[in-house]
């Protein structure tokens, strides 16, 4: 069945055809509609879920994390400084192993006030123990949020999911709503391994002292280890029973490219259209996106660049005092390629607080690249009037 | 590890996440806690507030559990004649009341008259304790005698009341009119102190038809209620007028029986309840009335509900206007003269002084009704007891400068309502009760017979203070206590009245009451300021389960289990736990 739907709604269709069992979510600019829909679901029936109000997101990060801790599957969505009030929750969702999935509107962070998209609020969670993964378009994130509880389940992570901020969040698009009897056979219900019994009374989340943290930890690390492997297979899953997959990163025309551009998120889309461009016009330019950032798909992102000339990182997101995070990350992964086959890492800032990103702007990351023999800074930042 | 826990296979054996391996009570999170919460009971402000010493949050509690004929007897501990101050006390327990913070004060007056006519339809046990030797007189049967004689007949004393008037009842008789308080339930209070083997002697005036003496010599101890009943004068030229009168003695003969004429135009002067009744028996005797005050509505000492109800019927008030002159015509008062005030600065009562503003005013009157307040002409009697104008200085516990003369109610210095008097009859009861038996009590253990400040618990006293209350705080709960989150708004229940029109066409009482089923449900919305009702409410809250209930009621605290969050004193609704920082 197609519907036309906003991002904020497909969110919203993701976590009713993944049966969600608990919602709590207080409301915030540009999230709100998720919030809005899923209560209307339960409200008129069509979810079975029992909705929490509270006053605040370290409220709901807190409710939905009780709620997981008995066993049950448990949503939540947020945005910018909601997003940043749930950070001391986020680490407690990540170190308890509950399989919470949040869907974050990017947003960035005050001050100065502003509502529009960056991706500074997600990044500035990537330590706290959850998966990231940042959607491009409409199909994409209701696919996504369904997948995304599978992947939560698997391995005991929490999962968070980004949509850029009214680019996506309040963009219309089609969207082929996968058939709900497919999604349970695809998504049962959640079996938690440990929960909250009143049966079986136990303390969770106790003291654990320095002879067993550091074996905690290093199995939270494991299972991160495992996630792109895990995700790859439930993504076969998906293809075969609904003909789609997205995986952790995507090349787009990137065969025999003497540069290729990394994106995250709405702006995979302008430059895949430039790529197009491009490529018509005999240039031998490509794209890689790259949709996972937590864990990092080092493996992935190598295999893919490995040999490239010269890469264009594109960050909608700024480390003060560093630079693009994306790129941070991407230098980090590609440092141990031999030099020859390690491409020079170029690391553009852009489109923050929502600033458009054109094809016009990504032709000017294009000719800065190509211009630089090598990168003479870390950040170049793009469209700025110093 | 339990086989339920799954661990990671390994060297590990350690489960992904930080699971205690027996139950939760392996986590004494008692060891975090910096404060320990307790349950204190505190004193509701009605209790502290009440001039009687009535147990009203106690009542209140039994009310809430059906409780009705034990909520009767605990009212009548204290309260000989509750069907009476149901109808006419100005209830300072009302607007004590922490209720009023959310949907109105609880109308404590009410359920106090729903069980005050309950009580002459099934009358409760009477309390005696075994008979003693000495023999009390109490001159006067007003609220004071009747109290004083009450509680001193229960503490097993033989007492007898001398009483001027024809029948029993003092002011309550003399000075409200039965439309306020109808003869009947009068009598039937009455009746119940009579039943406690109190001797009540009418028709005999102390002094002279007995005179002082024999009463000091054929007595243990005399206790002095003869009230205040001379009506202050004014201090103006023409007060002596034919036609000026003092109301009191216009009420007095209503009371009686009598409808004087008063022509068709009646000025009453004053602000109290003595002003109300004078201007509201005068409208049904057919005049057209206006009350002169010098000051303003709100600072009219009347209760509210009677400046209500004369309003309603048609009585016209004019505020800020003080008497100068009464003009005559033909020998008789047509008018009187008042000067315009404006409010100055506060005086020793606390409300701000009438002040002359040299503006002058006429009311026109057939009749002038003058009550700005009475006092006491006993002191002429008793030259050597210490007193003032305002009437005979006692101690806390009625005892004047004289050994075994006690005194109550309006006759003394002491504020003059009918709740005070019933509270001031109670304190000299038991200071005759102490002095006779020779008990050397000290001011701890008078203390320990009070809520907070308020008046003594003869119950108390007796030793067989029916409520038990969990390691009693003597402070009171202020709103700021009560978790006002806990409740769900009720409005108050109001009592249905007769219509003023046809109020005014005779003495009909005017306020009907509640029903018994409205009054139980007015109890119901008694917060019970301070004290356990065992609500649960701690026990749903507290994070830890670190409450239970306790065998035989109430809770116990694990302290090995509360960190000391507070949360339970916190949502507590009445407030009636605390934290401390002392070691559990």
């Amino acid at each position: 069945m197609k519907k036309v739907m906003v991002g904020n709604h497909a969110v919203a269709w993701g976590a009713r055809l993944a049966r969600v069992e608990v919602i709590s979510a207080y409301p915030i600019t540009p999230q709100t509609q998720v919030v809005e829909k899923l209560s209307e679901m339960c409200a008129d029936g069509t979810l079975a879920a029992r909705f929490i109000k509270v006053e605040s997101e370290h409220s709901a990060m807190a409710a939905v994390i009780g709620a997981s801790a008995t066993g049950v599957r448990a949503f939540t969505a947020s945005s910018s400084h909601g997003l940043l009030y749930m950070h001391e929750m986020l680490h407690w969702a990540g170190g308890a192993r509950l399989p919470v999935v949040l869907a974050n509107i990017n947003r960035a962070v005050g001050a100065p006030w502003n509502i529009w998209t960056d991706q500074n609020d997600s990044l500035a969670q990537r330590d706290t123990g959850w998966v990231q993964l940042y959607c491009e378009h409409n199909q994409e994130v209701v696919d996504t949020t369904i997948m995304a509880f599978k992947l939560a389940e698997s391995l005991n992570v929490p999962v968070m999911l980004m949509l850029d901020g009214f680019y996506l969040s309040h963009t219309a698009e089609a969207v082929d709503v996968p058939d709900q009897e497919m999604v349970d056979r695809f998504l049962p219900k959640r079996e938690a391994p440990y929960r909250l019994d009143v049966e079986r009374p136990h303390a969770f989340g106790g003291l654990v002292k320095p002879d067993a943290y550091m074996e905690m930890r290093w199995m939270q690390q494991e299972a991160m280890r495992e996630v792109p492997e895990t995700l790859a297979a439930i993504e076969t899953d998906w293809q075969r029973m609904f003909g789609r997959s997205y995986g952790a990163v995507e090349s787009y025309r990137t065969e025999d490219a003497e540069l290729v551009l990394v994106t995250s998120g709405t702006v995979t889309s302008t430059a895949r259209a430039v790529v197009d461009q491009r490529r018509a016009a005999g240039e031998r330019i490509g794209l890689l996106k790259v949709k996972m950032f937590r864990p990092f798909p080092s493996a992935q992102v190598r295999e893919a660049l490995t040999g490239v000339p010269c890469v264009a990182v594109l960050d909608r997101n700024v480390s003060p005092g560093h630079g693009g995070i994306f790129a941070e990350e991407l230098r980090s992964a590609l440092y141990d390629l031999p030099h020859a086959e390690r491409p020079e890492v170029f690391g553009f800032v852009l489109g923050l607080g929502g600033r458009d990103i054109t094809p016009a702007v990504i032709d000017d990351v294009i000719a800065q690249a190509r211009a630089g023999k090598a990168p003479t800074r870390e950040d170049i930042w793009v469209g700025v009037n110093p | 590890m339990p086989e339920h826990i799954p661990t990671t296979p390994g060297p590990h054996a350690v489960p992904e996440v930080a699971v205690s391996t027996t139950s939760t009570l392996a986590t004494r999170t008692g060891s975090w806690k910096y404060q320990v919460p307790a349950y204190h009971d505190r004193v509701a402000p009605c209790n502290a507030r009440c001039p009687v010493g009535i147990d009203i949050e106690g009542y209140m509690n039994l009310l809430r559990e059906g409780r009705v004929d034990e909520a009767r007897d605990l009212l009548l501990e204290e309260n000989p004649l509750p069907a009476v101050t149901g109808r006419v006390c100005h209830h300072p327990c009302e607007s004590a009341c922490n209720r009023r913070v959310l949907d109105g004060a609880v109308a404590v007056h009410a359920v106090e008259r729903m069980l005050g006519d309950l009580a002459h339809t099934r009358p409760a046990p009477v309390v005696k304790a075994p008979p003693r030797d000495e023999r009390v007189a109490i001159v006067g049967s007003g609220p004071a005698g009747l109290a004083c004689a009450y509680h001193l007949a229960r503490m097993g004393y033989g007492v007898t009341i001398f009483e001027a008037a024809a029948e029993a009842g003092g002011m309550l008789r003399l000075g409200i009119p039965e439309f306020r308080l109808p003869r009947d339930v009068l009598d039937k209070d009455i009746a119940r102190v009579s039943a406690h083997g109190v001797e009540i002697t009418c028709g005999v005036q102390v002094g002279t038809d007995v005179p002082w003496s024999e009463l000091t010599a054929g007595f243990d101890a005399v206790c002095i209620s003869t009230g205040a009943h001379t009506s202050r004068a004014l201090g103006v030229p023409g007060e002596d007028l034919p036609g000026v009168r003092p109301g009191l003695a216009f009420l007095r003969d209503v009371n009686a029986g009598k409808r004087p004429d008063l022509g068709r135009r009646v000025v009453v002067v004053g602000g109290g309840n003595t002003a109300m009744d004078c201007a509201r028996s005068a409208m049904r005797l057919g005049a057209t009335v206006t009350v002169a005050y010098r000051r303003t509505r709100e600072q009219m000492p009347a209760i509210k509900e009677e400046i209500e109800d004369a309003m309603a019927e048609g009585a016209e008030f004019v505020f800020l206007a003080a008497p100068v002159e009464f003009t005559a015509k033909d020998g008789r008062v047509n008018a009187m003269v008042c000067e315009r005030m404006a409010l100055g600065e506060p005086d020793a009562s606390g409300r701000r002084r009438p002040m002359p503003t040299g503006e002058m005013l006429t009311l026109e009157a057939d009749t002038v009704l003058t009550a700005i307040g009475e006092s006491s002409a006993l002191r002429n009697f008793f030259p050597d007891v210490e007193g003032g104008d305002s009437g005979l200085r006692v101690d806390a516990l009625g005892g004047t400068s004289r050994d075994l003369l006690f005194a109550s109610g309006d006759v003394t210095d002491l504020d003059r309502t009918v709740a005070d008097a019933l509270g001031a009859g109670k304190r000299a009861a038991i200071g005759i009760d102490r002095h006779l038996r020779h008990h050397k009590g000290d001011t701890a253990e008078l203390n320990a017979l009070r809520f907070a400040d308020g008046n003594l618990s003869a119950a108390r006293w007796a030793g067989r203070d029916p409520v038990r209350r969990t390691a009693p705080a003597n402070t009171v709960v202020t709103p700021e206590h009560v978790n006002l989150s806990q409740f769900r708004r009720v409005p108050r229940h109001g009592e249905p009245h007769l219509p003023s029109d046809r109020a005014v066409q005779g003495f009909d009482e005017v306020n009907a009451g509640l029903g018994t089923a409205e009054a139980m449900d007015e109890a119901q919305r008694c917060f019970n300021c301070g004290v356990c009702t065992e609500c649960d409410v701690c026990l749903i809250y507290c994070p830890d389960a670190a409450i239970s209930r306790a065998p035989g009621g109430a809770y116990v605290i694990a302290m090995d289990y509360c960190k000391g969050c507070g949360l339970c004193a916190a949502e507590c609704p009445r407030g009636a736990i605390t934290m401390s920082q002392d070691r559990p």
